[in-house]
């Protein structure tokens, strides 16, 4: 069952809604478990003892590191400033050690269901001088849904207990709620325990307004991913699974359409599961900001699946920067290299773990390694030459916010987009590579208009319905950039206007949307990683 | 407070620090001015400042950098 599956949407959520506003208040996150498990039960069969035991093991790392922090509170009382500082080191000490646990054992789950047979077919690669004295071969392995986004929000959660920043959950049941709530399970975002258990544990009752909110927001999801994404589908495999037919021009369109199909799928998602959440009254984290408005790589990940970003940043960005060795670092390099080549390494050394992270986190393939590798690169490229830009802006008088650079800056920031999508749709890295060349062989931009496009499994009538969509969703994010509220401009907007607005939605969609004769419902991208 | 000042005029002198109060929410300051700034106020103050501190909460704001280094310092 999909999220955007005509079952989850006029069956399972409204049964569910139902249940919830049925249950006594102070109970109707116990509905909301049950019916999280249950979904998670229906997509993973057997599996869920999996998420239930990273439930269980997150709960109690958080229980046992408070009780180190209660015991160290209690010796600390009465003690002298010596005695002070040892007894703080040595439950500083414990406490880490429970956290390493506790991630060590959510990562070796992680990594023994989702890279173990990309590590024995790199292992096969190795030459054979090289080659580890072990026998191993691939297995036929099946990871629970969601895994990789339930444990990075499992791994946050006890890092966040660790640093005191929040206090451990005290029923692990709720803790299991969490981890597992249905709407979030299978793609994000990766909310923090901060950010979500307010809402989700607080059990408010449904409302007029917040169901007319999610229902709007779920088919402005249902209109990206229906009528766009899944007809952009068609020609993206067509090109990417036949890519050494294709070459020049033909390349390039695909590299944009995959990204395209790609934001509004996941974007699309994203807007099914915030309207799902919102019925109940829970705030999910948004996870998309206008990322076509980026006038940097850097910017582009601060807009592009940005609770991934914020995970990656909180957790191994910050933790790398200050850790030991790159302290030390930074006394060497201020001493003996200057300011500039210090921050440089600095940089380097907290974004490289990052983007390794990154890539392996959307899967176990090299392609995926490598699409890190390109943002890692880029990133840091873009921090090292920024003393020389700015420089520049000033000698030549440039502003800032002019907006023929802020058009060059976005543009740039396209193309570096739309290759690094090329890389990470393409079937292996070779294959990325072949495809990438094979763009500056006979570009033919002729290709545009002389009717080759129709030669890939879309009609006149597809585009038309994919360039109309794709302006009203421009439109749309155009408008939330110049910060203007348009779900509070709707509900202020007289009756007329709003249900005006709410139907032609909700007709465009089932109009509009890609089904019928020759399609096939598209899986999410985003529900495979 | 004139030593903080100096330190974040030094990492982007575009900003009004000593109004400002959403450094980091309103992505004044993005993740590499952070760190660079954390050096710069371990050296200047002789703190040290861990992963824990690393909130939004902390460097909102110049007064908000104060407070943590104050806490830090007396730590």
């Amino acid at each position: 069952m999909s999220y955007d599956a005509v079952l989850y949407i006029f069956v399972f959520l409204p049964v569910c809604l139902a249940v919830y506003q049925l249950t006594p208040e102070k109970s109707r996150w116990k509905a909301l478990l049950i019916f999280s498990l249950a979904f998670h039960f229906l997509l993973s069969r057997g599996l869920l003892l999996c998420l239930i035991g990273t439930s269980l093991l997150t709960y109690y790392t958080g229980i046992c590191l408070e009780w180190l922090r209660s015991e160290e509170k209690l010796e600390l009382s009465g003690a002298d400033r010596t005695e002070k500082r040892r007894l703080k080191q040595k439950y500083q000490r414990r406490r880490k050690r429970i956290l390493a646990l506790g991630v060590i054992i959510l990562l070796a789950i992680l990594a023994y269901l989702k890279y173990y047979n990309f590590f024995v077919r790199s292992v096969d690669l190795l030459p054979g001088w090289l080659s580890l004295p072990l026998s191993l071969e691939e297995k036929q392995l099946i990871m629970p849904v969601g895994i990789s986004f339930y444990t990075l929000q499992a791994i946050g959660y006890m890092a966040d207990v660790y640093w005191g920043r929040i206090s451990p959950e005290r029923d692990p049941g709720r803790m299991t709620l969490f981890l597992s709530f249905f709407p979030q399970i299978m793609e994000g975002p990766i909310c923090r325990y901060s950010d979500t258990a307010g809402t989700l544990f607080k059990g408010e009752p449904v409302s007029y307004q917040n169901l007319v909110d999610g229902y709007v927001r779920i088919f402005w999801g249902l209109f990206k991913k229906k009528i766009i994404a899944d007809r952009l589908a068609v020609p993206v495999a067509v090109i990417f699974d036949n890519y050494t037919e294709y070459g020049g021009m033909l390349i390039a369109v695909g590299a944009v359409a995959y990204t395209i199909q790609l934001y509004m799928e996941f974007s699309g998602c994203m807007d099914i599961i915030i309207g799902s959440g919102r019925m109940f009254g829970i705030c999910l984290p948004e996870n998309f900001r206008q990322p076509f408005c980026a006038r940097s790589a850097s910017e582009f990940w601060r807009r592009w699946h940005i609770t991934l970003g914020t995970w990656f940043k909180t957790y191994i960005f910050y933790p790398v920067s200050m850790s030991g060795i790159v302290k030390r670092w930074n006394q060497f390099g201020r001493k003996h290299l200057g300011k500039y080549m210090t921050q440089l390494g600095v940089a380097a050394a907290a974004l490289f773990p990052v983007w390794v992270c990154n890539g392996l986190w959307h899967g176990a393939r090299w392609s995926y390694i490598f699409y890190g590798m390109y943002y890692f690169v880029l990133i840091l490229a873009g921090e090292a030459v920024k003393p020389l830009r700015d420089k520049a802006l000033a000698a030549f008088r440039i502003r800032e916010d002019a907006v023929w650079l802020r058009c060059v800056q976005i543009a740039r920031t396209w193309v570096i987009i739309f290759t690094g999508e090329l890389f990470f749709r393409a079937d292996g890295l070779r294959a990325g590579l072949h495809m990438f060349w094979s763009m500056f062989e006979e570009f033919g931009i002729s290709r545009l208009w002389d009717g080759t496009l129709f030669t890939l499994g879309v009609g006149r009538a597809d585009l038309a319905a994919v360039a109309v969509g794709c302006i009203i969703v421009a439109v749309v994010g155009h408008m939330k950039e110049k910060d203007k509220n348009i779900p509070q401009r709707l509900a202020a907007a007289p009756l007329p206007v709003r249900w005006g607005a709410y139907y032609a939605l909700i007709l465009a969609v089932i109009i509009f949307a890609a089904y019928g004769d020759g399609y096939q419902a598209v899986d999410m991208i985003y529900a495979g990683f | 407070m004139d030593r903080i000042l100096e330190i974040l005029r030094g990492i982007d002198d575009s900003i009004d620090y000593e109004r400002e109060e959403a450094l980091i929410d309103g992505g004044l300051l993005d993740s590499f001015g952070v760190i660079t700034l954390v050096a710069e106020l371990e050296e200047a103050f002789d703190i040290t400042i861990e992963a824990a501190e690393m909130t939004p909460a902390n460097f909102n704001s110049a007064g908000a950098i104060r407070e943590m280094v104050e806490r830090l310092q007396e730590n």
